[in-house]
């Protein structure tokens, strides 16, 4: 389910990466979108902000959905409008999660904690943020006007 | 991600170069930190001027270092973080947790 304005607009498929679930493949991917927004000179401070986006959410895949287990794999999907507009979508074969259960890590008292900023970020960085599982697992759609 | 180490006045100055986010370059940064502190440095500026993004699991290791070092009398301070770097700091509400400097030297005096 993508967010529903986007239904009005038309989407390009620019890439489709399928990565290992490590640490390492995450950077190449994170830096592989990014290039591809230099590329449509999309401006630095935007393909900044989508870039470590994509970063948290691969994260949260490799990590949290398929338990840092190499032998899985996360999907990266990038897209865009003839308006700027950028969709990233994120897919592992994890068990998913309530996003309703995270707390806020900018209370005081989990401002020191080492994890959990994961999706408050992504949510801040992003224009519309959608979490759910789908037939092909836990999916995050992330879009930047 | 590129790691050197200088010791200066008492105070480890460490400077990166490249992304601090979940892998290599954490994991690295992680371990200098606790070298230094295994021998008992407890006072540490980053320079943070060549790296254009800090992930969450990069914000996470530097507080949680903070708050070691500030335990045993010391601290971390950043030096010349980026704007953006700066931009998801405050994000995530940590960034009124660090002094922040403009260079190294103002940094090591900063801990007299």
């Amino acid at each position: 389910m993508s967010p529903d304005s986007s239904n009005a607009r038309e989407w390009y498929d620019l890439l489709d990466l399928f990565m290992p679930a490590d640490a390492e493949a995450i950077a190449k991917a994170t830096d592989t979108i990014s290039d591809a927004l230099a590329r449509l000179e999309v401006p630095e401070e935007k393909r900044l902000q989508v870039a470590l986006a994509v970063q948290e959410a691969l994260a949260n895949a490799v990590v949290h959905g398929c338990e840092n287990n190499p032998s899985k794999e996360v999907r990266c999907q990038l897209q865009c409008d003839s308006q700027g507009g950028i969709l990233v979508t994120v897919t592992d074969p994890g068990p998913g999660f309530n996003p309703l259960s995270l707390s806020d890590p900018r209370q005081p008292g989990k401002l020191f904690a080492e994890h959990g900023r994961g999706v408050s970020l992504i949510r801040q960085l992003m224009d519309e943020v959608h979490i759910e599982r789908a037939d092909a697992g836990n999916q995050i759609t992330m879009r930047k006007y | 991600m590129d790691i050197s180490v200088r010791k200066r006045a008492e105070v480890q100055l460490i400077q990166l170069r490249g992304p601090l986010r979940l892998g290599p370059a954490v994991d690295e940064l992680r371990q200098v930190i606790e070298e230094a502190l295994g021998k008992g440095d407890t006072r540490i500026a980053i320079n943070l001027a060549e790296v254009p993004m800090i992930d969450s699991s990069g914000i996470g290791l530097l507080v949680r270092f903070l708050a070691s070092t500030k335990k045993h009398g010391g601290n971390i301070k950043l030096v010349q973080p980026s704007k953006f770097a700066v931009q998801t700091l405050r994000l995530v509400g940590v960034l009124n947790l660090f002094e922040i400097f403009d260079d190294d030297e103002t940094a090591v005096k900063s801990f007299a």
